[in-house]
């Protein structure tokens, strides 16, 4: 179980917690003067380009002290503001029943680093009380939001994980979950600061994959599936290699092995990943 | 070392409409940022959206972004001086 669970699960996987998807959690978005201009965005909880400069900046310098404190502070930040955990698709799924209403929106993420506009990027799931007051936030809201039957929805994001995007549920405001993003690297803001920089904006899943090698047929199918550089091939012997340590559990290199290679294992299961999030 | 990035933003006008040097780069590093509050009931003006060096370990100086852009607005510069 991660911290997650521990602290808001109420004994089962927190995004599995209706608890958490209750109105009384959700807070009502500050005033103007006082919001940031990260807020704008939508992207509350994640460092914005200023925070990442400045980390980098300190590890050019050399100053790892610096480094540790500012990755310290943006990791509590998220915990308290916007955390995400990768979930696979049978778990989208089901987190679905806790979620109403659902509305399509565009991801801000892919706004501001490919300059995509709205109407080619309306990958993100939005949800809960907060959309009722979608209109007062039309730069949040950019292209305006498309509510969703829970049935489109789930295959909106069974199309979306076939397409290769990886899912993350989000809190906002911990532990009140409010958005599940179809991500990418580098595109994705929240992988590419977890992989690139370390920063702990959301944590793996409670699976790991596990290749096996006698069943791999070696057809290549899976690898560049991995939105997470987990997975490599390994051409001495015709097969996919995965690294459980960097394996977020997301479960996309699964969906397309026809020769039923790869297997999800519960990281619980698995006393040296059980604490690896 | 970093690479030094510099946007002139009087060149650059609406990169939310242009984008394409985010879009060339083959790593990433250029980001949009926004520099204006968010406001009820109103959209921000797409002017306060600026372009920006963030990922600048990233950088392999293969100068695709400069080349690309219509307005001459980017320069990518390593080392002393230039
Ligand atoms: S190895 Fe498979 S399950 Fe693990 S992160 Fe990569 S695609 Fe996801
Ligand atoms: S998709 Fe399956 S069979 Fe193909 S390389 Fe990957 S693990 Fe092997
Ligand atoms: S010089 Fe190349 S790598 Fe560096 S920012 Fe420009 S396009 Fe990207
Ligand atoms: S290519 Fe030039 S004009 Fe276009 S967004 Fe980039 S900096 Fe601005």
């Amino acid at each position: 179980m991660c911290d997650m669970c521990v602290d808001h699960g109420d004994g089962m996987q927190w995004h599995f917690n209706a608890a958490n998807y209750a109105r009384r959690l959700y807070k009502i978005r500050k005033e103007s003067g006082e919001a940031t201009g990260a807020e704008i965005s939508g992207l509350a909880g994640f460092p914005q380009a200023d925070e990442i400069l400045e980390l980098i900046e300190a590890l050019d310098r050399g100053d790892m002290d610096a480094h540790e404190s500012l990755l310290r502070e943006y990791e509590s930040k998220a915990r308290r503001e916007m955390l995400g955990q990768t979930l696979t698709i049978d778990e989208v799924l089901r987190a679905v029943e806790f979620m109403y209403p659902i509305a399509r929106m565009t991801c801000m993420c892919r706004k501001i680093t490919e300059a995509l506009p709205d109407e080619e990027n309306q990958t993100c799931i939005g949800f809960g009380p907060g959309l009722y007051k979608w209109e007062r936030w039309p730069e949040t809201y950019h292209g305006g939001i498309e509510f969703l039957h829970p049935d489109d929805a789930r295959e909106l994001l069974i199309e979306l994980n076939k397409q290769g995007f990886a899912q993350i549920m989000f809190t906002m405001g911990t532990p009140y979950i409010g958005g599940l993003c179809s991500c990418q690297y580098p595109g994705c803001l929240a992988i590419r600061e977890r992989l690139d920089y370390g920063i702990k904006g959301f944590w793996k899943g409670h699976d790991v994959a596990r290749i096996d090698p006698n069943l791999c047929t070696g057809c290549g199918l899976c690898a560049p599936r991995c939105q997470f550089k987990a997975m490599s091939f390994d051409p001495s012997r015709g097969v996919a290699f995965i690294d459980p340590f960097r394996c977020f559990g997301c479960g996309l290199c699964v969906s397309v092995c026809e020769s039923g290679a790869i297997t999800l294992e519960r990281r619980e299961a698995i006393p040296t990943l059980a604490n690896v999030w | 070392m970093l690479p030094r990035i510099t946007i002139d933003d009087a060149k650059c006008k609406v990169p939310l409409d242009c984008g394409k040097c985010l879009r060339v780069c083959p790593t990433q590093v250029l980001n949009l940022y926004c520099n204006a509050p968010p406001q009820k009931f109103r959209e921000i003006d797409p002017s306060h959206y600026r372009v920006r060096g963030v990922h600048l370990l990233a950088c392999s100086l293969c100068m695709e972004c400069v080349k690309v852009c219509p307005e001459g607005a980017i320069q990518v510069a390593f080392g002393e001086g230039g």
